[in-house]
């Protein structure tokens, strides 16, 4: 299998996501043995964003490090894992809500492909970026 | 009242109407508009105000930095409110040619009108100490107070507060006080005394560079708004609200941070690494904090215990502006009116000519502006409403009910807090209110 | 001739108003116009005291024309005058039926001129009675919700007071032997016994009482006041209370100086009970013409007590009285109407934050601050001068009533206090405070007659100036009150031992 890095520039959906990894400078992190739970927005998400929004964060690498990290739960957990739990701590620190399994919901985002598998972790494909508060 | 601009509704409302006592508003909410109704003349009174509040705001936020970041730990700070030429044209980082991400068509130093005023205030051209003393000035003490006020609510959502307790804060600030009065036995000497004092003055001037990093951005917003307005550029309330949502985003992941320059050096007493955000960080304490709760305005309530007038829990505090009875009492030092007086001098001139057809014309341009902006305000709460439902919450067009009805529920719950008596939501439904 | 010019002026006047169209502003410019030149002509008399003027009229009935000025009735003279063109300028401009209005004042005005300038008895009452046609009808026609009810009640008591008056009088000729010709000289050195002079007091005490008013006769003057519109509340207040006084002096005091000693101690005690009783009723008040009403009740309390003790410095206290409290009771009615005009209310608790500087109506408040100390008897203004010649005075003669309306004078600061606290200050509510501002020339009024009770405050010969040589002769007692003297003749003037 592929690291989490590796499996998300081969899906090819997730090149913002990319882009802000290495803008926050969490490339290393990321690429860590972990393991991690990603919850992974899609360009698309990012695109939805108002204007500016990305631009701003990308300037500001702590800023942006921060919203990256709440995307990003420690351990390995699968859809089935999470599902058994009201909400999880993300490294953020601030806690992220599973608001409903079927469908699979976490806060305000829909997790449009769950459980991929890879090296240092699982990712959980969602379809809005999703932010702490 | 159906908005202009909001899209219709075509097919049946996939959730039942709302049965709150506000159910008016959150279907309006719901539609895309804002608390206030949306009526030329409501686009009108609010755009004129923001211009007129941004005007004043660019002085506080450069002298709020200037007092963080200079003036710091000065004991005796007569001259703070004297900002240096520097602060003035300090570029604002949403304005001017210079700007990464430009809000603002025009310049990024001081507005013209603010260096007008500076200048002439409202009598004539004088030395500035003799504009200060006869308080022919800005008042700046009306942005301290909403600094104290963020400052002593403390904890109303957001990283900065723990930050403030915690122990890198605590060296970053030993160090930067150390340096200001490097070679001043007596203040060191009591910092020795006193360390907590000291500590907590710097937490205090670091609300101030919190606060100063907050209006930085909103005065460019408002007046690109302004300028918008004048093309025509909005088609009602809900325009507006809609760029005041998209700025919010937009700017929302500014750093906020606190540098002290002492001595030609930069001591980092809130680094930029910190992570802190203008949206978590700045924005949405200020709203809680100024918007909603203050604090009672000294000579309108008792502040006796035994009297029971003030709440005994602060998030019961209601005397921000959206509670607020207009009707300065007359107490001097009041802060709304001090802003009243201070946007008083801004006014573009077709707000003075909706203030002189109305009640008491020029007499009373003090009070119907107050309402104004009162009005305004809502605008900018239903701004960060809906903003907040967009980061949190799902998108007003979406189809499924669950999700319509979970923004529902946000938005009934915000209205909850305008169930009290005191609140001014039932007023700005109609034009009377004046 | 300027005796007849003072009384005919007003005549004159409101018979030709009518023939002016109902529109036009010249209706109250003629009347404002009159009752300034009545004023003018007062003074015009102050500086060239005229001669008494003796015409005949009815000789049968032994009503002769007598007018003359002495130095007890020019001060109401000229009182009179002014509070009548204070009346008219506080008149809204806007007034409905203003011909006839302004007609019935200056007919009010009438009957008061003839009954300051009265040199006959006869002629005093004619002119006493004709003062309730107009005064009944302008409370009837505009008064307030229940004026009806005010009105009869108003014309009942006062037609008593009249008859009771008329009464008196004949008996004056009745009693005396060898007949009287009614005229004031003769009246004063008549020779009545003790017990003559006891049954003629009572009736004059009977009928001025109900005029001034004094408590068990007062039932008119509470609902009167407050339904009477503002201009004809200020003469009522301002004026017509003073006539009750003013007979009481010369009826009472300069007819009757027996009877008076005799009954002064019952007197005393009756002033004292009224101010009492005008005090804390007034406290009690939550409409502000009542309240002034009651205020002025009170005031008149003083006023009896000094009447009742006849020290020269008493009676010097009742003419400043007549003239602090008549400008005073003026001054709050205007204020007050003025209140009325703008916000359309009067009752206490539906105001508050009137002070307020952009939409409240601070200029009213801030004179309506400086009238209601004046009531209060806060130093520095006429209020003050007028209580401590009254007090000074009759503390020798009467000291336990005397305290008693000192206390009284105390309990006017609580109504004074309370009414501006709850209308002043505290919250204004946007809501209701839709008010236009007052412009100028509705202030003037309020404005004149402040700066004359500032004037009388500083100044204290303003307000007893005119009278006191005329008050003097007719003191009943000495400064120490321990020679009471009976048939007044001239006492020594040291009106300032005490």
């Amino acid at each position: 299998m592929a690291t989490i890095l590796e499996t998300a520039a081969g899906a090819g959906v997730f090149n913002t996501l990319l882009a802000a990894v290495d803008a926050a400078g969490l490339r290393e992190a990321l690429d860590s043995p972990g393991p991690f739970t990603v919850l992974a927005p899609v360009d698309d998400a990012f695109a939805a964003l108002p204007p500016g929004t990305v631009q701003t964060l990308v300037e500001n690498p702590s800023q942006l490090a921060r919203i990256l990290k709440y995307h990003v739960i420690a351990g390995r957990h699968t859809r089935d894992a999470l599902i058994t739990q009201e909400a999880w701590d993300s490294l953020e620190g601030a806690p992220i809500a599973i608001r409903s399994k079927d469908p699979f919901e976490v806060k305000n985002a829909t997790v449009v492909t769950a459980d991929v598998e890879c090296d240092n972790g699982v990712v959980h494909v969602i379809n809005r970026v999703i932010l702490p508060g | 009242m159906s908005t202009t601009t909001a899209p219709e509704r075509t097919k049946a409302p996939l959730i039942p109407p709302s049965t709150h006592r506000y159910a008016e508003v959150i279907h309006r909410l719901e539609a895309g508009g804002s608390m206030l109704p949306d009526t030329p003349e409501n686009l009108k009174q609010i755009i004129g105000i923001y211009k007129a509040y941004a005007v004043p705001m660019d002085f506080y936020w450069r002298d709020l930095l200037y007092i963080a970041e200079r003036v710091f730990l000065n004991p005796l700070p007569a001259f703070k409110y004297f900002i240096s030429n520097e602060y003035l044209d300090r570029p604002n980082s949403y304005a001017g040619d210079q700007s990464p991400l430009r809000i603002w068509r025009g310049t990024e130093k001081a507005h013209p009108e603010l260096l007008a005023f500076m200048e002439w205030g409202e009598t004539r051209r004088m030395p500035k100490l003799l504009h200060h003393l006869w308080h022919d000035r800005v008042n700046m003490e009306f942005a301290e107070a909403c600094m104290q006020a963020m400052f002593w609510h403390q904890g109303m959502g957001g990283r900065f507060n723990d930050y403030l307790e915690s122990d890198a804060y605590k060296a970053n600030a030993d160090r930067a006080i150390k340096a200001y009065f490097k070679g001043n036995p007596l203040m060191l000497g009591l910092y020795k005394l006193f360390p907590d004092m000291f500590l907590e003055q710097v937490r205090q001037l670091s609300t101030y560079a919190n606060l100063g990093l907050f209006w930085e951005v909103m005065a460019p917003v408002f007046f690109e708004m302004s300028d918008i307005y004048d093309e025509g550029g909005f088609k009602g309330v809900p325009d507006a609200m809609d760029f005041l949502v998209n700025g919010i985003f937009a700017v929302a992941g500014r750093p906020i941070y606190h540098h002290v320059f002492i001595g030609g050096e930069c001591f980092e007493i809130i680094p930029k690494s910190e992570g802190f955000t203008w949206l978590y960080e700045a924005a949405l304490p200020y709203v809680e904090a100024v918007f909603y709760r203050t604090s009672p305005f000294r000579g309108t309530k008792s502040y006796n215990a035994q009297a029971g007038q003030v709440p005994g829990n602060q998030a019961d505090f209601h005397y921000g502006i959206l509670y607020a009875d207009v009707y300065p009492v007359g107490s001097a030092g009041i802060p709304p009116t001090l802003l009243m007086q201070d946007m008083l001098h801004f006014l573009p001139p077709y707000l003075k000519e909706i203030y002189k057809q109305h009640r008491r014309g020029e007499e009373d341009e003090l009070i119907q502006l107050g309402i104004t902006f009162q009005r305004s305000m809502y605008n900018v709460t239903s701004a960060v409403i809906q903003a907040l439902r967009c980061a949190l919450l799902y998108p007003l067009d979406d189809t499924d009910p669950k999700h319509l009805q979970a923004n529902r529920a946000f938005f009934e719950a915000q209205m909850d807090r305008f169930l009290r008596p005191e609140a001014r939501l039932p007023d700005i439904q109609t034009q009377d209110y004046r | 001739m300027t005796l007849l010019l003072l009384l005919f002026l007003p005549v004159v006047v409101a018979c030709g108003l009518p023939l002016l169209p109902a529109e036009s502003p010249w209706v109250r410019r003629t009347a404002l116009l009159a009752s300034l030149g009545q004023l003018a002509l007062g003074l015009v008399a102050w500086r060239n005291p005229p001669e008494d003027l003796s015409l005949s009229w009815l000789p049968q009935l032994g009503l002769r024309l007598d007018l003359g000025l002495d130095g007890l009735s020019l001060p109401l003279v000229l009182l009179g005058a002014l509070i009548t063109a204070m009346a008219v300028l506080a008149t809204p401009k806007a007034q409905s039926r203003p011909r006839l209005f302004y007609a019935l004042m200056l007919g009010t005005n009438v009957g008061l001129m003839g009954s300051f300038l009265a040199r006959n008895a006869l002629l005093f009452v004619l002119a006493y009675e004709l003062i309730l046609i107009p005064t009944t009808l302008l409370v009837a026609i505009w008064g307030g919700e229940r004026r009806a009810g005010a009105a009869i009640r108003f014309l009942t008591y006062n037609a008593v007071s009249g008859l009771t008056l008329l009464a008196a009088v004949l008996a004056f000729g009745w009693l005396n032997p060898g007949g009287v010709d009614f005229s004031f000289g003769d009246l004063a050195h008549h020779n009545l016994t003790l017990q003559q002079q006891h049954w003629l007091l009572a009736l004059v005490l009977v009928a001025f009482g109900i005029k001034l008013p004094v408590v068990p006769l007062h039932g008119w003057q509470p609902l009167t006041y407050s339904q009477a519109p503002t201009p004809v509340a200020m003469l009522l207040g301002g004026v017509v209370s003073k006539l009750g006084a003013y007979g009481l002096l010369r009826f009472g005091i300069q007819f009757l100086p027996d009877a008076w000693s005799d009954w002064s101690s019952w007197i005393a005690a009756i002033g004292a009970v009224n101010a009492i009783y005008g005090a804390l009723n007034a406290i009690a008040q939550l409409e502000m013409r009542r309240l002034v009403a009651y205020s002025s009740l009170g005031h008149m309390g003083f006023l009896l007590l000094a009447l009742a003790a006849a020290t020269p410095l008493s009676l010097q206290g009742v003419m400043a009285q007549i003239l602090a409290h008549g400008l005073i009771i003026a001054l709050l009615f205007c204020l007050v109407g003025l209140v009325d005009t703008k916000t359309g209310t009067t009752e206490i608790p539906e105001l508050s934050g009137l002070l307020n500087a952009q939409r409240g109506l601070p200029f009213t408040m801030g004179l309506m601050l400086l009238a209601l100390m004046a009531a209060a008897g806060v130093p520095g203004q006429a209020g003050f001068v007028a209580e401590l010649l009254v007090f000074q005075g009759s503390w020798v003669a009467y000291p336990i009533p005397t305290l008693v309306c000192l206390l009284s004078s105390g309990f006017t600061a609580v109504y004074a206090v309370r009414l501006f606290n709850r209308v002043g200050f505290g919250r204004l509510d946007n809501a209701k405070a839709n008010w236009a501002s007052t412009n100028w020339g509705e202030r003037v009024p309020a404005l004149v007659l402040t700066a004359l009770v500032l004037v009388g405050g500083i100044w204290p010969t303003f307000l007893t100036g005119l009278s006191e040589d005329a008050t003097a002769p007719l003191a009943l007692r000495s400064s120490d009150a321990v020679t009471v003297i009976a048939m007044a003749p001239p006492t020594t003037t040291s009106e300032l031992s005490a």
